[in-house]
């Protein structure tokens, strides 16, 4: 049966780069895939474009392309990613220029575009009523729209919003067998590589607490697929690559934020995860199949991005020594009096290492608590109220219990993701090419 | 029995909606879960630390169950009053720590 390996280099934005350069050296991957977008990429990407047509790509594309590209050349190794953001003409651009400088002359790129769907805001059906700025919108594409790129030989390709997904699945498309169900089988092997090292050990610890090393983590190795045109696969790592591969690590992934397992509603086709099965078929390897579709879906989801009026304004102030829970405690209860004219849906307080992560459900402590932080989070309507929120908590440090100190805040912008759909009919991709000279 | 000594498990979201995995190490520990860990008690440790209503999936064939709650996160991740960003990723020690007879 004929079969493509597709790895994936990166599973956000700030992801550590010397994975995807071991993954293209290996010589073993048809492509890499740099999954590199989320709200928090794309909407400084949004603001930059208002200023400059020519910004709005990922600040970190050369940083990530430069170690990467020469390799992946050097090994036939095709870059498929989202570092485009809210630009991906320009990356095409910068990327082909970054390509002309290292010397990897005549390399091909494909921008693809069409997930900007601001212009049809009036056919968008949004779940929600709209209450503030829409900064953009963007459908989630599926992997058709990166498939003439594919079938035309691109060295890379670069878009904005695809379904994660999909940036793994495109370069299985040419040797998929045309039925839905392997289309749905790539596709979730698309959903297994998409976090990088959620499917290799990361963010995994077994029930006697048994995780990877330290030394495993800072060199943990990202996964790779042999993908079948049936749509079933074997899932890898490098040989020698640091890591945890088993259906348990599998089993984690497959689930990650799909809600129902029966219904994973992707742009390419709506996956019953339900009847997959993994099988260890070797150290670190992992066989999976059994995916199977119930359609695809005939509208798009769209993110829109609002912003909001003020800020959600977020403080902490710390206490050690003996006492040092107790004057916590104290502290909190002052700020609490002190701000007891904010709407409590807009305030919290808590204890940072005793209870600001789950609340009531975190486990008491069995011992003395050595140092304690205070945080406070407010919701402010503006930056006013925010400097006022800031200072009742560095006014402890004059007024408050003995030795509050080490105090830090910020400010994040008030950001509302809405959902929204579209008929995909109505989205129009378009791929755009550059060539390094 | 901690419903986190025979499963291992993950948060993710989406939106304001919060998504909790657990997969069981082995059948007979899936079969306790599934017959334990209800709909119902589900909700009740939720409910202890965030809003929303609880939805259960149980998927047999892959030992694992599924605990999706809309409207847990409010807003989203980016609205969050917790202390810096992505607190929810912890959410599941709410139910991996749950002691159940």
């Amino acid at each position: 049966m004929e079969h493509r390996v597709v790895a994936c280099g990166a599973g956000f934005a700030g992801d550590r780069t010397e994975p995807a350069v071991a993954l293209a050296a290996s010589g073993l991957v048809d492509a890499v895939g740099l999954e590199c977008l989320a709200e928090r990429t794309l909407v400084p990407g949004l603001r930059a474009r208002r200023t400059d047509g020519d910004a709005g790509a990922d600040p970190r594309l050369e940083r990530r392309l430069r170690p990467l590209l020469p390799v992946a050349r050097a090994n036939d190794c095709r870059i498929i990613s989202n570092l485009g953001a809210a630009n991906p003409l320009s990356a095409g651009r910068q990327i082909a220029r970054l390509a002309s400088e290292i010397g990897c002359s005549g390399l091909r790129v494909a921008a693809v575009v069409g997930d900007d769907v601001i212009a049809l805001a009036k056919h968008i059906e949004w779940q929600e009523p709209i209450v503030g700025e829409m900064l953009g919108a963007h459908a989630y594409l599926g992997a058709d729209a990166l498939r003439d790129a594919v079938d035309d030989g691109a060295h890379v390709i670069v878009t904005g919003r695809v379904a994660d997904s999909a940036l793994f699945s495109a370069e299985v498309l040419p040797i998929l067998d045309d039925n839905l169900d392997a289309l749905a089988g790539a596709t979730t092997i698309g959903h297994l590589l998409e976090c990088s090292g959620q499917l290799t050990g990361g963010n995994f610890e077994m029930p006697n607490g048994d995780s990877l090393t330290a030394q495993d983590f800072a060199e943990l190795g990202f996964p790779l697929a042999h993908v079948r045109s049936d749509g079933s696969a074997d899932l890898a790592l490098l040989d020698g690559a640091p890591g945890r591969i088993d259906i348990l690590t599998c089993t984690l992934q497959l689930l990650y934020e799909v809600h129902d397992p029966s219904a994973y509603i992707t742009p390419d086709a709506i996956l019953d995860l339900t009847g997959i099965r993994f099988e260890e078929i070797g150290p670190n390897r992992v066989r999976v199949s059994g995916a199977r579709a119930r359609g695809r879906p005939t509208r798009l989801k769209v993110s829109g991005f609002v912003e909001q009026p003020g800020f959600v304004a977020d403080i902490e102030i710390g206490y050690a020594g003996t006492h040092a829970l107790q004057r916590g405690r104290v502290a909190a209860d002052a700020l609490r009096m002190r701000l007891d004219n904010l709407p409590q849906k807009d305030l919290r307080i808590d204890l940072v290492g005793v209870d600001s992560t789950l609340g009531s459900a975190s486990l008491p402590s069995p011992n003395r608590t050595p140092e304690v932080r205070v945080h406070v989070s407010a919701r402010c309507s503006d930056a006013q109220m925010a400097q006022i929120v800031e200072d009742e908590v560095y006014s402890l440090t004059l007024s408050g219990p003995a030795g509050g100190g080490s105090v830090r805040s910020e400010r994040r912008p008030s950001l509302a993701v809405v959902d929204g759909f579209i008929d995909r009919d109505l989205v129009k991709t378009e791929t755009v090419w550059e060539r390094a000279s | 029995m901690r419903v986190g000594s025979i499963s291992v498990g993950r948060s993710g979201d989406k939106g304001g909606t919060l998504d909790l995995t657990l997969v069981a190490l082995d059948e007979q520990g899936y079969h306790w879960l599934e017959s334990r860990l209800t709909e119902v008690e589900a909700q009740a440790a939720i409910s202890r630390v965030m809003p929303g209503v609880l939805r259960r999936y149980p998927v047999p064939g892959l030992r694992a169950l599924k605990f999706v709650i809309e409207d847990a996160l409010p807003g989203g991740v980016y609205a969050t009053l917790h202390a810096g960003l992505h607190w929810q990723k912890a959410a599941i020690w709410v139910l991996l720590d749950l002691e159940l007879d």
